[in-house]
């Protein structure tokens, strides 16, 4: 890194976003962002694709808004007019979206610059970003093991890149709270429906949010203050007044923090003691910290499954080879056509999504497997409507286990995969936005620290999140 | 149409043929955009193919669905039309199952509780249960040609009506009586777009059900359920049983075809249509949409009897067409109400039916109408002269007076007993065959006066003459 790039590294976004607006050569910052993205893309294959071109063009007319000429990534199953958007997946390669994603195109007219695609498991589906169909992104802090997932690669582009830059990222069951804890990065899962989903490649419509990953809380606040809000093209957007500033650090004096007792079983135990720590010195600076109980939290990992496959069961039915990405000579009978398209370019996880998913919803299982979830789920958001009488955040470990080597994650069945969600599932299933903060770090690598609040609660959430910050890394707020 | 004439037709049993027969069908709405996008909706133009088109009708990734109020207000009116309780809250589901006119290969539709359920339908004097009425998207349009097959996506996303029936059908007759007086409440509900296809579902004698698939309009369901009957009584005669399955109706050979059988029977995994919310139906928007409920046909049938006192088999006959039913209150304003339906229900219904045309693309003025039958009525032309004068109009596309004008259809004979004298006096035959006590050669002495009047003078007041004369 030259020194250009020593003089952004401390920066905040909203700090880089004021210089430029004060006239910083933003051609000169380019230059550097790009010989340094073209690097990292060689050694962690953090992205699906680069979008130099395309980044070069828009800085002449880069708007003078609240993110004016701020680098932003986007992961690959979020759509962007004229770039290539996968969401992970061979079957929709050399698929260019012809609109921009609400989010995209809100951050765009704010002033920011889209830079690339970032890597993911297909379609979201998985924990460590193994299941992409452009290769494996790597951990930058340490190459031999994962990023994290599904929104592997751009967790590793916030924390390999020592450039201003703020990644927008998507999570269906824990695709930005996992990654963040790995790569030891920030991450925002707002609450269900207050990021538009126009544009957004489904997994699981019900669950899916895209949020945000970044170097700081405050980054994140930047992002989510340009792309929330109530959009006509999305159903389940919810109809509210924007929240124009999430700036607001909270007394911490006033702050009731509960530990959920079922997030510190089968923990690792340096993880549950690091997290602990964190929690101690909250409490030190005056939080009130209790212990709280979510009793159906055992039910949240098989109704996310069941939810979650059953809706992307539907969701890939329509890439069939007829319309857009991949296709292959037409041959057969059109079912025939279909299956030999979707068997040659769907990934494994991807297939073994469809046969669960539409197990779930077939005549004869659908009241034991799909409807049961559903009853499932909703007990899962009365324990959170209860924990949230009594407390203003929860607090818990983001994952159960440090960032796994590619080696273990080899061994590991199906089943054991799908465990690693276990912290994550059931806020995801409740729908309420999700904090999670590097709290320390084990063996040299980071440990992730969970915090959950209620629906629209997103004030709290960031405001702990910046007095963890101040205890721990004084940021030079913007 | 209540709960009790829906009882009686349950309580009835089958009929000795043992024909029981239930009805799907869909029928497209004619609102301005489409169902889950703001896409103009196809029935209102002739579009080149795949121009009404955007990303969430074409299933793109990313895109996603929004409904259209209207069509849900569309979709109440007819479930309020058919006397059906409406949902209090509304939902989507997703039916999964591939084939190439499916932009996502799933339909948006409703499953678990439809839109309206549990109304009634009385036709040809027989209560026929509704059991549900729920809106859902048309897919694209497969269009088969020398090129392959090409997929038109303009269609893809329409609104579509699927009105269900219990099996309360006995004979095809009845089906077909049936739609049409569902095509006529949708008519004079003003919210059928286009297409009006229907899926039957007919057993014989408890057997297996046949589901009989694409059937098109009024008359081919006559027709298929005809053919079906005699297929599967043929093959009872044989000692075989009918086999649960589904056939297609195929419209060109008047023959059902199969489809699929019952191990093919389709498994579709409905779930919750995610992307979309629930709606609470608001009380006053069902209220609002109640209160603005055009008149229906039986309503205006019995309004009819009542207010201009038509003979009920009239009444009945105006009613049955909108237009025409619309055209005879304005007539009615300015000609006596008697002459007005004979004459509307009467030649101006057989004119349009020859020519097969309805009212609206007859080119007939309202205006044109009242003109001539306050002319008949005054007795300034014939009864067979006026219905001429309506089929001139409808060919040449001219007022009464230029056709009447032009033709010489009506206007004064200068001396009717000249006129009749002539004719005797041409046809000494006819005159001797009178004499001998032949009543035939008198009527066509009266003809021939007709024929030398063209018409203007009737045919009583030429009897009377010719028997003067002769007598």
């Amino acid at each position: 890194m030259r020194a250009a790039g020593r003089g952004y590294g401390g920066m905040t976004a909203r700090q880089f976003v004021r210089e430029a607006q004060g006239g910083l050569d933003l051609r000169e910052f380019y230059s550097e962002f790009f010989s340094r993205l073209h690097a990292l893309q060689q050694d962690y294959r953090l992205l699906v694709t680069m979008a130099e071109q395309a980044a070069w063009d828009a800085l002449p007319a880069s708007r003078p808004g609240p993110l004016r000429g701020l680098p932003f990534s986007v992961k690959d199953n979020i759509c962007t007019q004229g770039i290539q958007s996968t969401a992970g997946s061979r079957i929709l390669e050399g698929y260019i979206p012809p609109f921009d994603a609400t989010a995209v195109a809100r951050t765009k007219h704010a002033g920011g610059i889209l830079v690339g695609k970032t890597q993911m498991d297909e379609f979201g589906f998985g924990t460590f970003s193994t299941n992409s169909g452009y290769g494996v992104p790597k951990n930058p802090l340490d190459p031999s093991r994962s990023c994290g997932g599904s929104s592997g690669g751009a967790a590793g582009l916030v924390r390999a890149l020592d450039l201003p830059h703020v990644a927008m990222a998507e999570s269906t069951g824990g695709s930005i709270s996992c990654p963040a804890a790995f790569c030891g990065v920030v991450g925002l899962t707002p609450t269900y429906g207050l990021v538009s989903r126009w544009g957004l490649i489904d997994y699981a419509n019900s669950l899916d949010k895209i949020g945000v990953l970044a170097r700081s809380v405050d980054d994140c606040a930047l992002l989510l203050e340009q792309m929330e809000g109530f959009d006509t093209k999305d159903s389940t957007s919810l109809k509210r007044a924007r929240t124009k500033d999430y700036r607001q650090e909270l007394d911490l004096r006033k702050v009731k923090i509960g530990l959920p007792k079922e997030y510190f079983q089968g923990v690792d135990a340096g993880i549950a003691r690091t997290v602990q720590g964190a929690v101690d010195a909250l409490e030190r600076e005056g939080a009130k910290v209790q212990e709280v109980s979510l009793p159906h939290t055992k039910y949240a990992l098989a109704a996310y499954y069941v939810i979650a496959t059953a809706e992307a069961s539907t969701n890939l039915a329509k890439y069939c080879g007829m319309r857009y990405g991949q296709t292959l000579p037409l041959e057969g009978k059109f079912n025939e056509f279909f299956s030999r398209v979707r068997t040659r370019y769907f990934g494994d996880e991807a297939k073994r999504r469809i046969i669960l998913g539409t197990f779930a919803r077939m005549a004869g299982y659908r009241d034991q497997l799909y409807l049961k979830a559903f009853q499932a789920r909703t007990l899962v958001i009365r324990d959170f409507e209860r924990a949230f009488k009594q407390v203003d955040v929860l607090a818990a470990p983001t994952m159960p286990l440090l960032a796994p080597k590619f080696s273990e994650i080899a061994s590991l069945t199906p089943v054991e995969h799908y465990q690693m969600d276990i912290l994550t599932v059931a806020p995801n299933l409740a729908g309420i936005p999700q904090l999670s903060l590097p709290c320390g770090e084990l063996q040299g690598l980071p440990v992730g620290l969970h915090l959950l609040a209620d629906h629209l609660n997103e004030s709290a959430l960031l405001g702990v999140g910046r007095a963890w910050e101040r205890l721990t890394r004084p940021v030079e707020e913007g | 149409m209540n709960a009790k004439t829906g009882e009686l037709a349950m309580a009835g049993e089958a009929d000795p043929a043992g024909i029981m027969i239930g009805l799907e069908t869909h029928v497209q709405l004619n609102t301005q955009s489409k169902l889950f996008c703001g896409c103009a909706n196809p029935v209102h133009q002739d579009a080149e193919p795949n121009t009404l088109t955007c990303p969430t009708c074409l299933g793109l990734p990313g895109a996603k669905p929004r409904v259209n109020e209207r069509a849900i207000a569309s979709g109440i009116a007819v479930g309020l039309g058919l006397g059906c309780q409406l949902a209090k809250e509304m939902f989507f589901s997703r039916k999964t199952y591939f084939y190439p006119d499916m932009s996502k290969n799933f339909q948006i539709t409703q499953y678990e509780v439809p839109l309206a359920a549990q109304g009634s339908l009385e036709a040809q004097g027989k209560a026929i249960r509704i059991r549900r009425v729920h809106l859902e998207e048309d897919p694209a349009r497969l269009v088969h040609g020398p090129r392959g097959t090409l997929a038109d996506y303009n269609r893809s996303g329409v609104p579509l009506l699927e009105i269900v029936t219990e099996p309360d059908f006995r004979s095809p007759a009845e089906a077909r009586a049936y739609l049409q007086k569902l095509e006529l409440i949708l008519a004079y509900l003003g919210v059928a777009g286009g297409i009006f296809k229907s899926d039957a579902n007919i057993s014989l004698h408890g057997g297996e059900r046949v589901e009989v698939k694409n059937i098109t309009g009024t008359k081919e369901i006559e027709q298929a359920l005809s053919y079906e009957i005699v297929r599967q009584s043929s093959l009872a005669r044989r000692g075989q049983k009918a086999v649960r399955e589904t056939r297609a109706w195929n419209p060109d050979l008047k023959i059902t075809q199969e489809m699929r059988g019952k191990e093919g029977e389709a498994e579709y995994g409905y779930i919750f249509e995610p992307d979309l919310t629930r709606i609470t139906l608001p009380q006053e928007t069902v209220a609002k949409i109640k209160a603005t409920l055009p008149e229906l046909p039986d309503q205006r049938y019995a309004r009819f009897l009542k207010h201009y006192a038509l003979p009920p088999k009239v009444a009945e006959s105006l009613v049955s067409d909108l237009d025409i039913a619309l055209l005879f209150e304005q007539v009615a304003k300015e000609v006596d109400p008697k002459v007005a339906g004979t004459w509307l229900a009467g030649y101006l219904k057989k004119t349009l039916n020859y020519n097969e045309l309805s009212f609206k693309a007859s080119g007939l003025q309202p205006s044109w109408i009242v003109w001539l039958l306050q002319l008949f009525v005054r007795g300034g032309i014939t009864d067979r002269n006026a219905e001429m004068a309506i089929r001139r109009m409808v060919d040449e596309q001219l007022p009464p007076q230029e056709i009447i004008q032009k033709h010489g259809l009506a206007g004064p004979v200068e001396d009717p007993a000249l006129l009749v004298r002539k004719v005797v006096e041409a046809n000494p035959r006819a005159v001797e065959d009178f004499r001998k006590g032949e009543a035939k050669a008198l009527n066509y002495l009266v003809g021939e006066g007709i024929k030398a009047s063209k018409g203007r003078v009737d045919a009583a007041t030429l009897r009377k003459l010719v028997l003067q004369l002769l007598e």
